[in-house]
């Protein structure tokens, strides 16, 4: 992972340091990156939980580490100068096309292009151009050389290193993004980093500004003695303990019904905005729902054949297997040509916009429409939109996309449908019709738009795989082989896609190429999909604060308001996340607040398939939960801070106003309801299983990650055993004990 | 209190009723904007009363004749523009700029003090319009429209007092929306409104032009090189502030407003829209273009600015002003053609031909609507028509 550069490089000579052994340095500057949390850039915002290099220690140690690390009011004022000349350069060198005039020898990489630039910075070098230029070439043995020139000791090089880091999460946390989660477009970036890079230009930085910057070893001993979490930590409990009791209280053990028919069997990602849904729809008629990752169990990426587009669309903890092309149904020509259009529209007004002679006269020229638009959007959205959709048809009329599975080898096609059917449960008693609904949001004029997308997708919208696993579904062959496996799917039962706007509540299902004879039952499940939708945003603008008399319409202009912070709430207060049946919770109103996994105990007999739903779609839950939790408690330190003064900096990143440190977490809106109120409730992930506490307990004993996240208190895990019908908690020490309502 | 007395205190004009308007309508905008975006915000009330009492002081201020009521306005929605800037006060960061806003805005306000009150003393005028029509000696005059061109330079943050500007964006995106399209304009406003005393003194109006110059060169340069949105945004404004007063220099006064206008509004829309920065992405513009397209594009330029003459009056005449903003019409043409001719140049150059020469028109009859209005300040150009053009048609 580390890019080791040899520290016996010829280059070293050229100064007299004593040799700092190899593997000492590298093992704090590995030490040091270890306990920084990722993020993601805003085209796909990961939730990820901003503590998870302090995972491996009890929660409440972590909060501790935590609060000494990030939440430090008062940094020593030549450290902010340190960090003003940082945020200077990682701006101007990780833009991503903001500017049209960029910075100079990005190639070269980080640390060399500023270096290359920094002599000319009369801000920082003053009367240290020879050192700079002394300085050896090797990024690790520059490391070296800045650490013995600041007189940090060997003992306190990590402790040194990880502070260079903390000082500045936000950058940190997006260099360790590009180091260790880079999709394929980021790993090819023009300008590359590497940890050491990183460290490097964070030292000679300090070394110019802070020659005595050492002293910030006392200042984080300091902040470590005085870190106090009590009233965090029994703020957190008290949520919990109120949450979790009444969850408890009213979950039971599913009982064994006779199984009638459904209608249609709609599979939703296993988002909390699914559940909400999920009931909705089943109140209006014979409707059996599933969940299941958004991202239906086909790690692949998409290429849109006419944008030209690609992206991954699965968790960002896999890679993709295959390749898929979507392409138009209606005429690819005609599609492109609205593309070309829109395209070359764009491109004439940037080639006004970004030069230095006919901005004047673009201003002038545009100033009267732009008055106009925004005066229309502000005042009157509804009807900007109307025009603005009018536009875009004439222009670049939307058009259907289908998936082609072809690039998915046969074998690859039945694991995909088999594994799915499986994990899910559904491997009998099929509906006529079967329908798999990805999720997505609509937003307007909002950096944080990914934040809200499917996360499964790798912050996309969850169509796409939908149609990948539904085609393959329809496949003849692929069924015959599944037989084998003993799934016997009806000849009569037809797999569709859906997607389920999670803005607005509409379910878009796509239905091109359905045999005319299921006519009758999507008819029917349209008009009751339109009624879930009424009855299901009606809900969620009480929640948002507001009582409009046509909830659904309501919600549909919240999304297409470009004034609106708010736009939904997007997974705010999730709390638990359930595995099993959906019998289990079918007549509970969990008012959004859970993850809902289906499971069969019965039908996984190894406990593969719990394997799996613990260590992935679990661990994923985790993040996001972690994310809402540490943006709630410290908007500043672990969120976005507030939406109206942000600035989209390099077209992946927010800083607060003129310039900051990324902010890297959910901004203010996105969990509080005012400045003062959150509308998230802080509290860690329950989960809840319904398996045999035998088979829980051996999978955890198996899973390192399982043991360090329910052992460390970040999640507590809840066994229903069907068996023994009695319910178990895990405790720390990975022991067991009756749930008792009270001790929660 | 007669009423008498207090219409003296005020004076409406052209220039009065557009600012008036532009003001007027992009408040009313960005508060239905800001209804919604500062939804849950604990300034959320305090936003509203501050931007009310802003705009009613911008009104009271362009319309005002008497010159303390002017200055007190000035003074006034200056410093509401710092409360606005600041908005959470809590925030070091926040603050700091509102104080540099404070301080730039304080300094321009001694200026545009100390020069009214000289023109007032040496003319025993009170009133803005009896300013404009007295006799001073050159040197009063001289000092006093320095003075004015320094407040006109700082608040529009002309180089070197640009950096409030480039520094405010720690306010929320609606008051940047309310500021860009507002009080920056305040530079071209102010020698617009004392333009009548500048075209007594042309060499200031040369000074003019190249302050207006270097800073349209600096904003250009310097948002072209930002990484940032909102600092985009406001190098951005910085240049077109910049060539705004390059226009006060040439002397198109009405040229300057009518910029100042479609200016405000087009960044206005820019700032309240720069959430969705992120997901606009920069196409490849293809340069440089083949050679033909290139020369095509230079013709099509030319219909542009021929369209451009055409609606909006202007003349061309060798040594004029104008000649400039013709010029422009002529470069923003073939800039705008470019693109429509870099795939199949000769097919599509009857549509991009067409096309240029209609946006020349647009760009012109853009501009002219506000020149039109301000027709009394054209006063250094006479009419086209009431030119004597060919000299043979000259008759005694």
């Amino acid at each position: 992972m580390l890019n080791v550069q040899k520290l016996n490089d010829p280059d070293l000579d050229i100064i007299d340091t004593p040799v700092i052994e190899e593997n000492t340095l590298d093992t704090a500057i590995t030490q040091s990156w270890s306990k920084i949390a990722p993020f993601w850039p805003l085209k796909n915002l990961i939730a990820v939980n901003p503590l998870s290099g302090f995972e491996d220690l009890p929660f409440e140690d972590a909060l501790k580490q935590g609060q000494a690390f990030f939440q430090q009011d008062a940094l020593p004022k030549p450290m902010q100068d340190v960090n003003r000349e940082s945020i200077k350069w990682l701006q101007a060198y990780f833009d991503n096309g903001q500017s049209t005039i960029s910075m100079p020898g990005r190639s070269k990489g980080l640390f060399s292009s500023i270096l290359m630039l920094l002599p000319f910075d009369k801000s920082v070098n003053k009367n240290n151009v020879q050192w700079l230029k002394n300085l050896p070439d090797a990024p690790q043995a520059i490391i070296a050389e800045c650490l013995l020139h600041l007189g940090i000791s060997k003992d306190h090089h990590t402790d040194f290193l990880t502070l260079m880091l903390t000082t500045l999460p936000g950058w940190a946390g997006h260099v360790q993004y590009r180091v260790n989660w880079a999709d394929t477009q980021d790993q090819n970036n023009e300008h590359p980093v590497t940890h050491d890079d990183f460290l490097a230009l964070r030292l000679i930085l300090t070394c110019l500004v802070w020659p005595e910057a050492k002293e910030l070893l006392q200042w984080h001993q300091d902040a470590l003695e005085n870190a106090d979490i009590t009233d965090v930590v029994s703020d957190i409990e008290q949520h919990e303990h109120k949450y979790r009791a009444v969850l408890l209280d009213r979950l039971s053990h599913p009982k064994k019904v006779v199984i009638e028919q459904a209608d249609a069997q709609l599979v939703f990602c296993i988002d909390v905005r699914s559940e909400p849904f999920r009931r909705a729809i089943e109140a209006q008629g014979a409707y059996e729902t599933l969940g299941f990752a958004g991202f239906f169990g086909v790690p692949v990426s998409i290429e849109n054949e006419i944008s030209g587009e690609s992206y991954h669309s699965c968790p960002v903890l896999l890679k993709p297997a295959h390749h898929i092309k979507e392409s138009p149904v209606c005429g690819h020509d005609a599609c492109q040509s609205g593309h070309d259009r829109q395209q070359g529209l764009k491109r004439l007004y940037q080639s006004l916009k970004y030069n230095f002679t006919t901005t004047f006269a673009l201003v002038e020229t545009l100033g009267p429409l732009s008055g106009l638009w925004m005066g229309m959007r502000s005042i009157a959205p509804d009807f900007a939109n109307k025009i603005k959709d009018k536009a875009t048809a004439l222009i670049n009329p939307s058009f259907d996309v289908q998936t082609s599975i072809e690039s998915i080898p046969f074998e690859d096609q039945c694991s995909f449908a088999g594994g799915a059917l499986k994990m899910m449960g559904l491997t009998d008693n099929f509906a006529p019709l079967v329908i798999f609904c990805g999720h997505g949001s609509t937003t307007q004029n909002n950096a944080y738009a990914s934040s809200l997308d499917c996360g499964a997708c790798g912050g996309r919208h969850g169509a796409p795989n939908a149609r990948i696993l539904a085609g393959i579904l329809n496949e003849p062959q692929v069924r015959e082989a599944l037989k084998k496996d003993g799934i016997d799917i009806p000849a009569s039962t037809y797999f569709m896609a859906a997607e389920h706007n999670t803005t607005t509540d509409a379910v878009e299902i796509f239905d091109n190429d359905m045999p005319r004879i299921h006519d009758k039952a999507l008819e029917n499940l349209k008009a009751d999909l339109h009624d879930a939708c009424a009855q299901n945003t009606l809900w969620r603008c009480g929640e948002l604060g507001t009582k409009p008399s046509n909830a659904s319409q309501h919600a549909a202009l919240r999304s297409k308001d470009w004034a609106q912070v708010r736009a939904e709430w997007g997974l705010a207060r999730n709390a638990a996340f359930i595995i099993g049946p959906r019998r289990m919770t079918k007549d509970i109103d969990l008012e959004g607040r859970a993850f809902l996994h289906s499971y069969e105990w019965e039908k996984d007999a190894d406990g593969s398939a719990l394997t799996t739903i613990l260590t992935a779609p679990m661990v994923v839950a985790q993040w996001i939960n972690s994310q809402y939790l540490f943006s709630t408690l410290d908007n500043v330190a672990y969120g976005g801070g507030s939406k109206i003064t942000k600035n989209i900096t390099g077209k992946l990143g927010i800083m607060q106003g003129n310039a900051s440190d990324l902010m890297n977490g959910l901004p203010l809106q996105s969990v509080y309801s005012s400045d003062e109120q959150a509308y998230h409730q802080p509290t860690r992930l329950m989960t809840i299983v319904h398996a045999p506490r035998d088979v829980i307990e051996r999978i955890v004993r198996e899973q390192d990650i399982l043991q360090k996240l329910f052992g460390n208190g970040w999640v507590t895990l809840v066994c229903f055993d069907p068996e023994l019908k009695q319910r178990f908690v895990l405790e720390r020490d990975l022991s067991w004990a009756k749930v008792q309502l009270n001790k929660l | 209190m007669s009423a008498e007395f207090i219409t003296s205190l005020f004076h409406i004009d052209a220039l009065s009723l557009i600012m008036m308007g532009l003001v007027g309508f992009v408040a009313i905008a960005v508060g239905a904007f800001a209804s919604r975006y500062l939804v849950g915000d604990s300034q959320y009330r305090n936003f509203f009363v501050l931007l009310t009492c802003m705009a009613a002081s911008v009104f009271v201020m362009v319309s005002a004749n008497n010159i303390a009521l002017f200055l007190g306005a000035w003074l006034a929605s200056n410093a509401l523009l710092v409360r606005l800037i600041i908005y959470k006060s809590n925030w070091q960061a926040a603050k700091q700029s509102g104080i540099l806003a404070a301080k730039t805005f304080g300094f321009g306000f001694v200026c545009l003090g100390a020069a009214l009150g000289l023109l007032a003393f040496s003319s025993g005028q009170t009133t803005v319009q009896g300013l404009l029509s007295a006799n001073y000696a050159p040197t009063t005059l001289g000092i006093a429209l320095s003075l004015i061109l320094i407040a006109a330079m700082t608040q529009s943050a002309l180089w070197p007092f640009h950096k409030w500007l480039t520094s405010s964006l720690n306010s929320p995106t609606p008051v940047s929306a309310i500021m860009h399209a507002g009080l920056v304009n305040g530079g071209g406003f102010l020698l617009t409104k004392f333009a009548l005393l500048y075209f007594a003194m042309p060499e200031m109006l040369t000074l003019i032009f190249i302050l207006g110059l270097i800073t349209a060169f600096l904003g250009t340069l310097w948002k072209l090189m930002q990484s940032d949105i909102k600092r985009m945004l406001a190098c951005s404004t910085m240049g077109q502030m910049g060539f705004m007063i390059a226009q006060c220099g040439m002397g198109l006064f009405p040229a300057a407003v009518a910029h100042l206008c479609w200016h405000g509004l087009f960044k206005a829309y820019l700032f309240l829209a720069s959430g969705g920065a992120a997901q606009e992405k920069r196409l490849d513009l293809q340069y440089p273009p083949s050679i033909k397209a290139f020369a095509l594009s230079l013709l099509c330029g030319l219909a542009g600015a021929a369209g451009f003459m055409l609606i909006s009056g202007k003349a061309l005449f060798a040594g004029d002003t104008t000649l400039i903003l013709i010029a422009i019409a002529f470069i923003a043409g073939a800039q705008f053609a470019m693109p429509l001719l870099k795939d199949a140049a000769l097919k599509m150059f009857p549509f991009a031909f067409i096309a240029t020469a209609l946006m020349g028109t647009l760009y012109g009859f853009s501009v002219h609507m506000l020149e039109a209005a301000l027709a009394p300040l054209n006063v250094m150009q006479p009419h086209a028509k009431t030119i004597t053009a060919h000299k043979n048609q000259y008759q005694y």
